[in-house]
């Protein structure tokens, strides 16, 4: 469980290299070494652990002033999960002294989908009550992901087997275009798709902002909702969502909760979509059905048929000026590796592998695909000068490539990013790229 | 020391001030593990802001600690009591690189590895590498002499330094030296900033020395059954002449315990492990590397292993630069010896340190660059356990002491700083340190730099 008490060794793993300083997007925007993994676990181990520093506003900023992006973790020969203990201080902090943290309000209210009703209502009331700038609240669809689909949806064709489908926030709320995607690609390889009932939040919002309790109750309730299933896997299309299921779920609980078992049977079959799709290779079934559609953003949901309009005039206009050379319309795009990467062994691989099958897509890759991109899942909301900061660089580096299009598997990224790119350059999942180039059965 | 602040955001900009107590516990400490508070961090992006901040600060006699990444093994850059933290990390323009003279111009904040970065698309080459150099500063490499495993062929940092540009105490700059490869004027002042560890004045920009990118590279590893083996190899490669670009020795700890972090395949029961590269011409290193592996074979190795790649080289290196950081999964705290010998010398020392901790009942793992002579004995202790403590402190004066005796050096490239201070005398006599404290306080009459390190006593109250 998340106790300061159990990281104390952890912190004292430390062996003070600095080797941190060189990934943390907030240390190199900040450049002061408060702001950085080392002076963070110092910090933590003085106010929690040896208790020779009081906390005051500094310190609360200091570690409301991360990412939980795990870069320092990537990167750290000692291994230490500077994350874990980030959230761990927060929440203890926020026992001791009693600091708000921004969001709070919000997560009470997400982490449960079944107390969210009016939806346009909830978005701005959060708007009101964090006195936020608009656009750093995301616009909701009206009919969630949830509410569209059957429990269970038939494979198509020979039938290679049967997933269950974990289905996050953001493609719930945001992104139904994803959900849609995964479904579509899934059930024409030959699975089945079971999509349980009354899914909740993975929980990584709550842990972050120091919820833990709240963190607890979804991890037991999507736990007892998937352990049971007889699938094959546990897919997500979400890089937080898979992380925490993987990795943080099991550490959410005491080690002694009766939901371990259940915890773990579902964390053992967490796999992130496209390292599902390679991982079984199952692009084989659709050999002559992944079709060129001429560097076109293809057909999706309903969900944001207007933006998706815009893409197909973009695309077109390019298309036009392709014209007049010799090879056929194609979409650029580039790829964004989300910062929670580090829990499956090939995610970082797996979209780029994909992109060669995709007939009219090609990829050309950033300077620093890696780089984190700032939204740090919400902390972008309460952080926004830095966020953008952070942005700033990475959107120079999407910008330069002259791609079409971003793809990334992180929706908090996605949804930041395109905040930023604005109309210029789309930010989409990878799966979506291959959903639209599906001709189904 | 109240109006501190105030006086020093008269300065420079006050978002470049720190002087809340969880900002300055960052600062407490370098790499060791030693924590003291300092009054104050302040980050000037010029030199004439270090030149103003150095007049304040020997006008009011306040200790001056300058910084860089602050991953020094020496306890160089741990503030003392009082005083007022230099971080240089934030100049980092690399000014100039100039392809005709083979020099580069850069500030002291610039990371080590960005230089190497920027230099070699251009296809030149700076050499030292030390192992902290994805975060460490050309100011530190300087100012400790840094090297690395291409010490072995390539030297370390103080053999690239042509020109430098410090601010001295009392607010002034001078500039000595240039692109000029060659000269002959004055006292080497360059050279007298190179090693200097703060104590002298603050290296606000170098220029330094280049090479051209070596066309080829080839790394392999040899696995030996016995440690005296490994380091008598060590000697004959050197004796015959081939000199590998790195010749780095891991011990069967190091190997078990980087084996858990970068599993690279080797077997975890021998004692040894060489690892090795080359570079130059293809043809030649490949002919280097047929001489190397007949002696590695004439002492017995049990199995060579040659990367198949660049990326299988990388990993290896790679596994090598997190050696020190792996083995701190051993023990709570890690002391890390680096005295030097003669490359004669090596299997002599190793076999010193291997009886030095049976004595001791302490465990050493021996490793480092000894290709060059440079052992880092990593010393597992606890910082908690007193008693623990004082025989690791015991450990690394007795490998101080042996490396002495056989003719070598405390330190061969992380500095004297605080922790081998007290055995100044041992290596340079009583008349050496007195010239080299009267030529501090020419620096410092005051004795703000950086007091304590180098001499325990120099600076503060006692010049
Ligand atoms: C994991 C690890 C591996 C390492 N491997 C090696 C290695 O292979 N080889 C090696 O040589 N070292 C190694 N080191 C030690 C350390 O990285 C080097 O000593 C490095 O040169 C320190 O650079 P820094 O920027 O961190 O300087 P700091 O630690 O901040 O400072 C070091 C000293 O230089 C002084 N200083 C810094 N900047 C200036 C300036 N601008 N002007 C005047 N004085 C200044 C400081 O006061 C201090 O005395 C290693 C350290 C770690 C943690
Ligand atoms: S890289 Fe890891 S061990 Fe090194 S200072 Fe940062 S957190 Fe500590
Ligand atoms: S999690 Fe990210 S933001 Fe937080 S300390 Fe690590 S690298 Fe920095």
């Amino acid at each position: 469980m998340y106790k300061i008490a159990d990281f104390a060794k952890e912190i004292n793993r430390c062996i003070q290299c600095n080797f941190c300083l060189q990934n943390c997007p907030v240390y190199l925007e900040d450049a002061v070494e408060s702001s950085v993994a080392r002076g963070r676990l110092n910090l933590i181990q003085a106010l929690l652990v040896e208790k020779t520093l009081v906390a005051t506003e500094r310190a609360g900023e200091l570690l409301n002033r991360c990412l939980l992006c795990t870069n320092c973790v990537q990167g750290c020969p000692s291994g230490i999960p500077v994350d874990d203990i980030v959230i761990t201080a927060r929440a203890e902090l926020h026992k001791e002294y009693g600091f708000s943290l921004g969001m709070r309000f919000l997560l009470k209210q997400v982490v449960n989908r079944s107390t969210m009703t009016n939806l346009g209502g909830w978005a701005v009331s959060i708007a009101k009550r964090l006195n936020l700038a608009p656009d750093a609240i995301p616009h909701l669809v009206s009919k969630p992901f949830e509410q569209r689909y059957l429990t269970k949806i038939a494979a198509k064709g020979e039938v290679r087997g049967r997933v269950a489908y974990f289905i996050g926030c953001a493609t719930n709320y945001l992104y139904p275009e994803t959900g849609e995607a995964v479904v579509k690609v899934l059930t024409e390889c030959g699975y089945e798709v079971i999509i349980p009932e009354d899914q909740h939040c993975c929980g990584i919002p709550a842990l972050a902002h120091g919820e833990m309790e709240a963190a607890q109750d979804v991890v037991r309730w999507n736990a007892a909702r998937f352990a049971d299933l007889e699938v094959d896997a546990v897919i997500t299309d979400c890089t937080s969502c898979g992380y925490m299921l993987k990795v943080k779920a099991a550490k959410t609980l005491p080690t002694d909760d009766p939901y371990q078992g259940k915890v773990e049977a579902v964390a053992k079959k967490v796999v992130e979509i496209t390292e599902f799709i390679n991982r079984e290779g199952i692009l084989s079934n659709l050999r002559d059905r992944i079709g060129d559609i001429n560097g076109k953003m293809g057909e999706a949901g309903a969900a944001s048929a207007n933006v998706r309009s815009e893409i197909a005039t973009a695309a077109e206009a390019r298309q036009e000026l392709a014209a007049t050379g010799d090879s056929g319309a194609s979409l650029k795009v580039t790829y964004h590796v989300p910062c929670h990467r580090a829990w499956s062994p090939n995610l970082v691989q797996a979209p780029r592998q994909l992109v060669p099958n995709l007939p009219d897509v090609q990829l050309v890759e950033m300077k620093e695909p890696q780089k984190c991109c700032g939204a740090g899942g919400s902390f972008f909301v309460d952080h926004e000068s830095i966020a953008s900061s952070i942005r700033g660089h990475k959107l120079e580096d999407i910008l330069s490539t002259e791609a079409d299009a971003v793809m990334t598997q992180c929706p908090a990224c996605r949804y930041y990013l395109s905040q930023g790119l604005q109309e210029k350059v789309q930010v989409v999942h990878p799966v979506e790229l291959l959903a639209q180039r599906i001709t189904t059965r | 020391m109240s109006g501190l602040v105030r006086d020093l955001e008269g300065l420079l900009e006050a978002r470049r001030v720190f002087a809340q107590q969880e900002d300055l516990l960052a600062y407490t400490n370098d790499a060791t593990h030693r924590r003291v508070f300092p009054e104050a961090v302040v980050q000037p992006l010029t030199t004439s802001e270090v030149g103003k901040v150095l007049e304040y600060a020997n006008r009011k006699r306040i200790p001056v600690v300058p910084r860089g990444a602050g991953t020094g093994l020496s306890g160089g850059a741990t503030p003392v009591p009082g005083s007022l933290v230099l971080d240089m990390k934030r100049m980092r323009q690399i000014l100039e690189v100039d392809q005709r003279n083979l020099t580069a111009t850069l500030e002291c904040g610039v990371v080590t590895q960005e230089f190497h970065k920027a230099v070699e698309r251009l296809g030149l080459f700076y050499p030292p590498d030390p192992q902290s150099m994805s975060v460490c500063t050309i100011g530190g490499n300087v100012a400790t002499r840094a090297g690395g495993p291409r010490g072995v062929k390539y030297g370390t940092t103080k053999d690239y330094v042509l020109g430098i540009e410090a601010v001295l105490p009392d607010g002034e700059v001078i500039h000595y030296g240039g692109k000029s490869v060659k000269m002959s004027s004055g006292y080497d002042l360059a050279r007298l900033f190179t090693g200097s560890e703060g104590t002298l004045g603050v290296i606000t920009k170098v220029t330094m020395k280049l090479l051209t990118l070596p066309p080829y590279r080839q790394s392999m590893v040899a696995v030996f059954g016995e440690l005296d083996a490994a380091a008598e190899t060590v000697s004959a490669i050197i004796a015959a002449g081939a000199v590998p670009s790195g010749l780095e020795l891991l011990t069967k700890s190091s190997i078990e315990t980087l084996e858990a972090f970068i599993p690279l395949g080797l077997p975890k029961d021998a004692e040894a492990f060489l690892l090795i590269e080359l570079d130059g011409h293809e043809g030649k290193v490949h002919e280097d590397a047929g001489r190397i592996i007949a002696i590695c074979e004439a002492h017995g190795v049990r199995e060579t292993k040659i990367a198949q790649s660049a990326a299988e080289a990388e990993r290896m290196w790679f596994a090598r630069r997190a050696l020190f950081p792996a083995t701190a999964r051993l023990a709570p705290n890690v002391l890390i010896e680096d005295a030097t010998v003669n490359r004669t010398e090596v299997p002599t020392m190793v076999r010193e340190i291997k009886a030095i901790a049976e004595r001791l009942q302490i465990t050493i793992g021996v490793s480092g660059h000894v290709g060059d002579g440079n052992l880092h004995p990593g010393i597992l202790t606890d910082k908690s356990n007193p008693e623990l403590m004082q025989r690791a402190e015991a450990a690394m004066g007795e490998i101080a002491k042996k490396a002495l005796e056989l003719g070598g050096t405390l330190s061969g490239e992380h500095g004297i700083g605080t922790l081998k201070a007290p055995y100044l005398e041992w290596e340079f006599g009583r008349e050496g340190v007195q010239l080299m404290r009267r030529i501090k306080a020419a620096f410092d009459p005051n004795g703000i730099m950086n007091p304590g390190k180098i001499g325990a006593e120099w600076g503060g109250a006692n010049v």
